[in-house]
């Protein structure tokens, strides 16, 4: 409790430190407020904005960009009341594939560059173990687990765009170091596992790996990334229901939800386990029909997707409309692409299109702005899967509208 | 047969259609149960539906556009249904003063005033034409059930965007009749019909629009057939997959009429040829 209490002033205490803030903070508020007293949800309609997807893209991937600091390294967030947080190792890593993924499609050079200085920084924060700390930069953080997983996703691809041998060592020697604290079981738990116990949204530590496998061909790799796609699987309930998300202290909120079931789903797919795909297309379904039924997502849930929570995680938000971008590249079934392209209106309707550096193009942690999920922030990994969502729509889009027009 | 109609308003141009073949057809409903048009919850319920832009360009051309009864109708292909003396039957009022039968109104369908007026009706049928997402409380109350017409052939596309989600799928384009259950459009099929037309549908409203006016044809077999008890409802087959459909995305919107006007294009090739 006192923790929480700290926590609170702490961050109130930074409006005293930066007063400039207090208006974009009331500002927000204010515009929440507002939105969410007028806002009707119907079932034969749905949230519409006359903002494009290429309009929208380059302010978040900008929003990004803005956020790398001068390690490097990209912050966490930035908050309304605090400002921008220390650099983030974990989402570093995990941004570098969207930095890369908009610099080919929009032939951007600063994300080429945003991308290739983070990777710098990333090498140096190695340890010798070949794992990464968890926390923000400069906390002292243990090796983690999960970050390194995450990380590790942004050194296979940085390994493959700047074919640098000393990345793919780095990632060699991550991947290494994964596979070492691995379970029989094919879980991670232990002192390097967030709060020492295994989890099922660590399925994204598994795509890492899967992709590590793809690059080096290694088998070790293919066998670490099914083992735990497997002990996750089993882990499904048979309402599709994650079971052993295990966060305590904390809610189910949708963006761990949604780790799970596109750590297994990007898994599955690399290892080409169509058994797998649909097993984890059942809770993406589910997620779906509540999503076309209610026309949001809950933030957080309680157990078998039950929910009284009033608010939105925006984060899970777009990582579902990533999943289900990709689900619809896999099945061609329609019904998910059309709920991603509703989905990505929504969001794109909630993300500021001007707004002073750190709010602009940003992602909030909750919608409303005051929600459960990190409150009062625009977070970078909510850009990411936000960034990522909207670009796999693109690819998706041409592709699909671009043989109609030709037939 | 005593036959109940439910309507989403007393102008809905599809109720009226109905109504006035199903009165043709020698069905005159016993009483017909309308949203109120201005109640507030209705009003709330078309701000969500149509957008702000939307509802106040119809309240804009309901104020101010004129003359209502003589402006055309929405839809075009319901006129035959409408035709009273040059001037198309355009308001549940002056049918049911045409055909003499009651029209009531409440703000919610399942509400308990509404289940009371219902069954003070005691239908045989009731025939749904628009409104609320009906409670069991209503749909165990007819007799025989609550029917549906649905846009689309059913067990295959269920729920929203039927015709959109037909073209798309390469599913035949049709109507099912069928009674109404808890599920969304998973009640027992009275009839099915593929709609013969399609490639003559210039746009998807166009489709859209004759399905309608081929439904209300059906439904009025569908109820002489009622009637005689010469039709048994069958129960929907199962899918191997969800078979649920929802609100159809403008783009995927704009692909359908894509297909729509291809299917168009190789209708007119296969009579060039």
């Amino acid at each position: 409790m006192s923790t929480r209490v700290n926590k609170v002033l702490a961050e109130a205490g930074g409006l005293f430190r930066g007063p400039h803030r207090v208006f974009p903070l009331i500002g927000k508020i204010t515009r929440d407020k507002w939105r969410t007293a007028v806002d009707r949800r119907h079932l034969y309609s749905y949230v519409k904005t006359e903002r494009s997807t290429a309009r929208t893209l380059p302010s978040v991937i900008k929003w990004i960009i803005n956020a790398q600091r001068t390690d490097g390294g990209i912050a966490a967030y930035y908050s309304l009341l605090t400002g921008y947080s220390a650099s983030y190792p974990e989402v570093t890593g995990y941004l570098i594939p969207t930095l890369y993924d908009f610099a080919h499609s929009a032939g951007d050079h600063s994300a080429l560059c945003a991308a290739e200085h983070a990777t710098r920084w990333l090498l140096s924060l190695q340890l010798d173990s070949g794992g990464f700390p968890a926390g923000l930069q400069g906390s002292g953080g243990a090796p983690s687990v999960f970050n390194t997983g995450q990380i590790l996703q942004g050194l296979v691809r940085a390994a493959t765009e700047a074919g640098d041998g000393d990345i793919y060592k780095a990632a060699l020697a991550a991947g290494d170091w994964l596979v070492s604290m691995q379970g029989t079981d094919g879980a991670w738990s232990g002192p390097e596992a967030y709060q020492g116990k295994a989890h099922t949204y660590y399925t994204m530590v598994a795509w890492a790996i899967a992709q590590l496998a793809e690059i080096s061909g290694d088998e070790k790799y293919s066998l670490a990334a099914e083992s735990n796609m497997d002990w996750a699987l089993t882990h499904l309930r048979p309402n599709g229901w994650p079971e052993g998300l295990n966060l305590e202290g904390h809610p189910n909120y949708l963006h761990f939800v949604a780790y799970a079931i596109q750590g297994i789903l990007e898994s599955a797919i690399l290892r080409r386990r169509p058994d797998a795909v649909q097993a984890i297309s059942k809770p993406a379904w589910l997620l779906l029909r509540k999503f076309e039924t209610s026309k949001r997502l809950p933030g957080a849930f309680d157990h078998d997707f039950s929910a009284g929570h009033n608010f939105t995680c925006l984060t899970g938000n777009a990582q579902m409309s990533c999943v289900w971008l990709r689900l619809f590249a896999v099945n061609r079934d329609l019904r998910y692409l059309n709920a991603a392209l509703k989905m990505n209106e929504l969001l794109k309707n909630l993300v500021p299109a001007r707004g002073a550096r750190g709010i602009g193009g940003g992602v909030g942690g909750s919608y409303p702005i005051w929600g459960a999920y990190q409150p009062m922030r625009y977070i970078s990994w909510g850009c990411k899967f936000f960034a990522d969502a909207l670009m796999l729509e693109q690819r998706l889009m041409r592709d699909l509208e671009v043989p109609a027009c030709a037939s | 047969m005593r036959v109940v109609v439910l309507s989403s308003s007393v102008y809905s141009e599809t109720a009226c259609a109905m109504v006035a073949a199903m009165a043709d057809a020698g069905h005159v409903p016993v009483g017909a149960l309308s949203l109120r048009t201005w109640d507030h919850r209705t009003l709330i319920r078309k701000l969500g539906q149509w957008g702000i832009a939307n509802s106040a360009r119809y309240v804009r051309k309901k104020l101010i556009g004129g003359n209502s009864t003589s402006a055309a109708l929405h839809n075009p292909y319901l006129a035959q249904f409408l035709a009273n003396h040059g001037q198309p039957l355009r308001n549940l009022r002056h049918i049911a003063k045409l055909y003499r039968f009651p029209v009531a109104t409440c703000s919610d369908q399942n509400s308990s005033p509404a289940v009371a007026q219902l069954r003070r009706w005691a239908p045989d049928v009731v025939v749904f034409a628009g409104g609320n997402i009906l409670r069991q409380g209503v749909l165990d109350l007819p007799r025989l059930g609550v029917i549906n017409v649905h846009l689309g052939l059913l067990p295959h596309v269920r729920g929203m965007s039927s015709p959109e989600w037909s073209l798309l799928q390469g599913v035949p384009v049709g109507i099912t009749i069928h009674y109404m259950d808890s599920g969304i459009d998973t009640g027992r099929i009275l009839l099915c019909r593929e709609f013969p037309d399609t490639a003559d549908c210039h746009s998807l409203e166009d489709l859209r629009n004759q399905l309608i006016a081929f439904g209300v044809r059906q439904l009025t077999d569908v109820l002489s057939s009622l009637d005689r008890g010469t039709i048994s409802p069958q129960t929907q087959s199962q899918l191997d997959q969800d078979n649920q459909f929802f609100v159809i995305h403008e783009r995927l919107r704009i692909l359908a009429s894509e297909r729509l006007a291809a299917s168009c294009v190789a209708a007119i090739g296969a009579e060039v040829a």
